[in-house]
């Protein structure tokens, strides 16, 4: 009786020991073929990174298809088009917090790994908003557009197509339960002609209070129920 | 009459007839309430003298000497917050370096001090370390130790390790920013995101701790998502982001008018017509809230009553409780003026407006948490009063004399106890701001107390060069009618 009760006591202090004290963080690399981590209250990694690769994928794949598409340049060597990325509009209900930065780097290294196209340098970018103070809302305006492809030319860096990119999200609420489809879309406009070319790529999630969330509503009582 | 036994059957006894008392669930009206004080008082003191004059006075004097010898963290730190606020920066840095070598538990809020004077002397490389330093270890303290816990019941909360009150968490983001800005303002953009994100962390805790009455806004000092707007407007291409922050801060503080001009800037206007540049002026106005030591009269006369009636029905008697219950208390004082006013080459162009009240800030989130610490507070003199009841009950103490002296020690033991007084004291009471377009170039600033109108005091004066399409920040400190140290301007280093 003695010797349980000396283990239960051992037991209980290796316990208050291991819980009782603070422990430190830790990191750890996450490979490539790791899944990424999912969000519990917001979008981040699992969202975005698939939402941006598609979105590209599909403007590129959409942009070479187009009769743009057959620039030829002075050496008769198809000539890769100069994009200036203006910038990425945050319309959805979450912070991007520090994804914004993130989204507009990824499109902006995706379009300039293609051989058709290449973006003109975010700093440049920036320059030729500060120079013309021009909200990147107001470049679609033809007389606007002209004044800032003209200072972009100015410092050398000649444009072809504007690119905006727009993360759009809408939300589906039932109980404790809520869906929350996320849009990206990336819109591609000829400074020449105005033409613009229109992709999206859109993605789903569920955020649930419950770890029976996802059961209870995407298996046992599916939609329409 | 001299009994110790008796006396500590004496008032059971008079409870349970209800001829002193009556009963405590009848008393109604506030009249009764007040003559139920003035008989525990009376009866106490009475009690007192009849019982056991020797004893209880012996231990009457040690009280007092526990009183007198007990130093609070806020006495701690009166000699450098005193020099501080004379102006002595050196003195003040001084002093807090040396009590940051025999730290007692605050060396946090000390380390925020010195950030402050450090950042106030133009050092904001020093300031910046030192508030990172704090945070991350703030961050740490986060996770709880079950052991720390368990000796603060014990003891007090002193024993703790200072983990910040909610606002100083989001304050040192804020104060990190600042200090960014006052050099490359490379991390700024992190350090006002980081800001946002810890609040809502701190939020959604707070909602799972203490119910869903904490609102959205719970904590943030809205100079917080003011910066982060300020910040993104910059940028030229991120006026989405800005609208949101500036619509953040203006549910903390509807139709603000400049708020209101700010949020319309960013969403049909620009930065700042061409050839312009933007210089905000900051000013921290007045002396910041921190905690005094108040005694909790209430829960001590309950818990007396409450040990009384245990004395009488156990076998044993539970120490009474005569030491004062302790807790903190927010306490600001008053602000020397109301605003800065901002005379530009010479010519009075505008004052600065109040964007963050630090004392409202601080009584928001003490009032969260003071059901909690009462809970702590009233459960360690259950714990202590529990642990003498159960030494008497291993020694068989049935003696009165070996009840008294064990009554005595836990009486004394409840007497070490001090409230929790850490803070961040230095901070100042509100935070205001101004924005001013002015053409690129090189300009004089005047800034001077003001108060209905009028300039109340001396004016201080810097140089700021505006850049074409860039912010500038000016910050400064008047706790009192004259500014702390230097007006830091950004870049001018």
């Amino acid at each position: 009786m003695m010797v349980v009760k000396k283990r239960l006591v051992f037991g209980f202090a290796c316990l208050l020991a291991v819980s009782g004290c603070r422990g430190y963080k830790y990191g750890h690399i996450v490979k490539d073929s790791k899944p990424d981590m999912v969000g519990s209250h917001s979008a981040g990694s699992e969202v975005y990174t698939p939402l941006i690769e598609e979105s590209v994928a599909k403007l590129l794949g959409a942009c070479e298809t187009s009769p743009a598409a057959n620039m030829l340049g002075p050496d008769g060597l198809p000539q890769a088009r100069k994009v200036c990325f203006v910038g990425v509009e945050n319309k959805s209900s979450e912070e991007l917090g520090d994804f914004k930065e993130q989204i507009y780097e990824l499109i902006d290294t995706q379009i300039n790994r293609s051989q058709a196209f290449e973006a003109i340098s975010r700093r440049m970018v920036d320059s030729g908003l500060m120079e013309t103070r021009l909200r990147p809302d107001q470049l679609l305006v033809p007389d606007n557009m002209q004044l800032f492809t003209a200072v972009m030319q100015r410092s050398g860096q000649p444009v072809d197509y504007l690119l905006f990119a727009k993360l759009t999200s809408g939300t589906t609420e039932r109980n404790s339960s809520s869906q929350r489809d996320y849009l990206l879309t990336l819109e591609l406009v000829d400074t020449r002609t105005g033409a613009y070319t229109k992709e999206q790529a859109t993605i789903r999630k569920g955020y649930h209070k419950s770890p029976l969330g996802k059961l209870a509503n995407y298996s046992l009582f599916p939609a329409g129920r | 009459m001299c009994d110790p036994q008796a006396s500590r059957l004496r008032w059971p006894l008079r409870l349970a007839t209800g001829a002193v008392w009556g009963n405590p669930f009848a008393m109604k009206n506030q009249k009764s309430l007040r003559l139920r004080v003035l008989q525990l008082k009376a009866l106490r003191i009475s009690a007192l003298r009849i019982a056991a004059p020797s004893g209880l006075k012996l231990l009457w004097l040690c009280l007092f000497i526990l009183a007198c010898g007990c130093s609070t963290h806020a006495q701690r730190l009166m000699s450098p917050r005193q020099a501080f606020y004379s102006n002595q920066l050196d003195q003040a840095h001084t002093q807090l370096a040396k009590l940051n070598t025999k730290p007692k538990g605050d060396e946090s809020v000390v380390e925020l001090d010195l950030a402050l004077v450090e950042l106030l002397r133009g050092d904001a490389a020093s300031a910046e370390q030192r508030l990172r330093k704090v945070r991350d270890q703030w961050d740490h303290l986060e996770q709880t130790s079950l052991a720390e816990k368990a000796t603060s019941l014990l003891t007090d909360d002193q024993r703790v390790q200072y983990s910040g009150e909610d606002y100083e968490k989001l304050l040192i983001r804020v104060f990190l920013t600042l200090s960014s800005l006052m050099q490359d303002g490379i991390d700024a953009e992190s350090y006002s995101l980081q800001a946002l994100m810890k609040q809502q962390d701190m939020r959604i805790r707070a909602q799972e701790k203490w119910g869903k009455e904490i609102p959205e806004s719970y904590c943030v000092p809205p100079v917080a998502p003011y910066l982060r707007g300020v910040l993104r407007e910059a940028t030229f291409s991120n006026y989405d982001d800005a609208a949101r922050a500036y619509q953040q801060t203006l549910q903390l503080m509807p139709d603000t008018p400049f708020l209101l001009r700010d949020l319309e800037r960013v969403t049909t206007g620009v930065h700042s017509a061409p050839g312009h540049g933007v210089v905000y002026v900051i000013a921290m106005v007045g002396r910041g809230p921190y905690k005094e030591e108040t005694e909790q009269r209430a829960t001590q006369e309950a818990l007396f009553i409450a040990d009384r009636i245990l004395s009488a029905v156990g076998k044993y008697s539970v120490p009474p409780t005569l030491a004062p219950i302790k807790i903190p208390q927010i306490v600001s004082p008053a602000k020397p003026f109301e605003v800065v006013g901002v005379e530009l080459n010479g010519i009075p162009v505008s004052t600065t407006v109040p964007l963050t009240d630090l004392q409202q800030l601080a009584e928001d989130s003490y009032a969260a948490k003071l059901p909690d610490l009462m809970a702590r507070t009233v459960a360690r003199r259950v714990i202590k009063k529990g642990a003498v009841y159960a030494a008497k009950g291993q020694l068989e103490a049935t003696s009165p004399m070996t009840s008294l002296a064990l009554d005595a020690a836990g009486v004394l033991w409840e007497a070490t106890e001090s409230a929790d007084t850490r803070c961040w004291g230095l901070l100042p009471r509100e935070i205001q701001i101004l924005r001013l377009e002015l053409p690129a170039g090189t300009h004089q600033l005047n800034l001077e107390p003001v108060t209905r109108g009028r300039p109340v005091a001396n004016k201080a004066g810097c140089l700021v060069d505006v850049v074409d399409g860039r912010n500038t920040y000016v910050l400064s400190y008047w706790p009192d009618l004259r500014p702390i140290g230097e007006i830091l301007v950004s870049g001018s280093r």
